[in-house]
């Protein structure tokens, strides 16, 4: 009689209380392991600071042009509006290609052509550091490492930009 | 590369690359009621002038911190002054010193300092934060930049 009312025995119930703390712990400890891991995936899908820079996707040429505007940043002690540059371009599989204008070499401003004796390339006039239309860096030339790449998103037929990211060395 | 700790930093590991010096000479005075608005703007306007040149040619150019002068001083003794910054500033290989003044007092007396002065004639009054204002240092700078990469 007494048998049949026990529904749960002793054992039983020491097993389901262990597995289910034991669970507790596994995943108290797993969880923010899995969280790191998925990070970078859930930040991506997050690219809310993504900034319309005003520029058609129709006006975008093969030819590099200069695409300027302003992001809101707070460094430290004040807030400031601050000035951003990329050269915007198609390549030759018609897809858009946005490079930051700072040199890999000490940071001085990147130009499209900007010198004579080398057409079709980037040039920096500090130091003739020189990039090919792809954005690598010319060997034998002061850089060494080829130009940022902004990340980019056609929204409604506008260009979207976000953070630079570099490619490494090259 | 500016007077600034990080700057620094990079600087004492390239300074073969940056042989360029930019010092800004602007006048300050409470003498003159009538002026003292014109000075003040523009020193602002130089300041943002030679930021802005900094900012495009980072990689070879090194702007020094304001040199102040009263306006009303003899600039012959500021001279003299100047000479010991440029005096100091050659303990390290720099080799192009550019002086840019709005103050057209130093146009005289360039054959006194040692390196280029720049006399940058012209504005006076205006809003900073105008597109017109935005447009006219762009254009300043980009000249100017030029100017100064024909020297090296």
């Amino acid at each position: 009689m007494s048998e049949k009312k026990q529904q749960v025995t002793r054992r039983q119930f020491l097993n389901y209380t262990l597995t289910g703390v034991g669970g507790f712990m596994a995943a108290g400890m797993l969880i923010p392991m899995l969280r790191m891991a998925v990070d970078p995936v859930l930040q991506e899908s997050g690219a809310g600071d993504m900034v319309n820079v005003g520029l058609s996707v129709d006006d975008i040429t093969d030819e590099p042009q200069r695409v300027d505007w302003n992001v809101e940043q707070v460094d430290g002690w004040h807030e400031s509006e601050v000035n951003q540059t990329a050269w915007v371009f198609t390549d030759e599989n018609g897809d858009i290609q946005a490079f930051s204008p700072i040199c890999t070499h000490l940071g001085c401003f990147v130009s499209w052509e900007g010198s004579d004796d080398h057409p079709n390339e980037f040039f920096c006039p500090c130091h003739d550091g020189r990039y090919y239309k792809d954005g690598t860096n010319v060997p034998g030339t002061p850089p060494l490492a080829p130009l940022d790449v902004y990340e980019h998103e056609v929204r409604d037929g506008m260009l979207f930009l976000g953070q630079a990211k570099s490619r490494g060395e090259a | 590369m500016k007077w600034k700790k990080e700057d620094l930093n990079q600087y004492v590991q390239a300074k073969e690359y940056i042989d360029t010096v930019i010092i800004p000479l602007i006048p300050f005075q409470f003498t003159d009621e009538q002026n003292i608005e014109k000075n003040a703007f523009q020193s602002e306007v130089l300041s943002i002038l030679t930021n802005e040149i900094e900012k495009e040619l980072t990689g070879r150019v090194m702007l020094i911190p304001n040199y102040y002068y009263i306006k009303s001083s003899d600039l012959d003794d500021e001279s003299t002054i100047l000479r010991g910054w440029t005096e100091e500033i050659k303990k390290q290989p720099f080799k192009h010193v550019f002086f840019l003044t709005f103050d057209s007092g130093w146009k005289k007396r360039e054959g006194k300092l040692d390196g280029t002065l720049l006399w940058l004639p012209g504005v006076k009054s205006g809003d900073l934060h105008s597109a017109e204002m935005h447009t006219v240092i762009k254009d300043q700078v980009e000249q100017i930049g030029e100017l100064i990469r024909s020297y090296w």
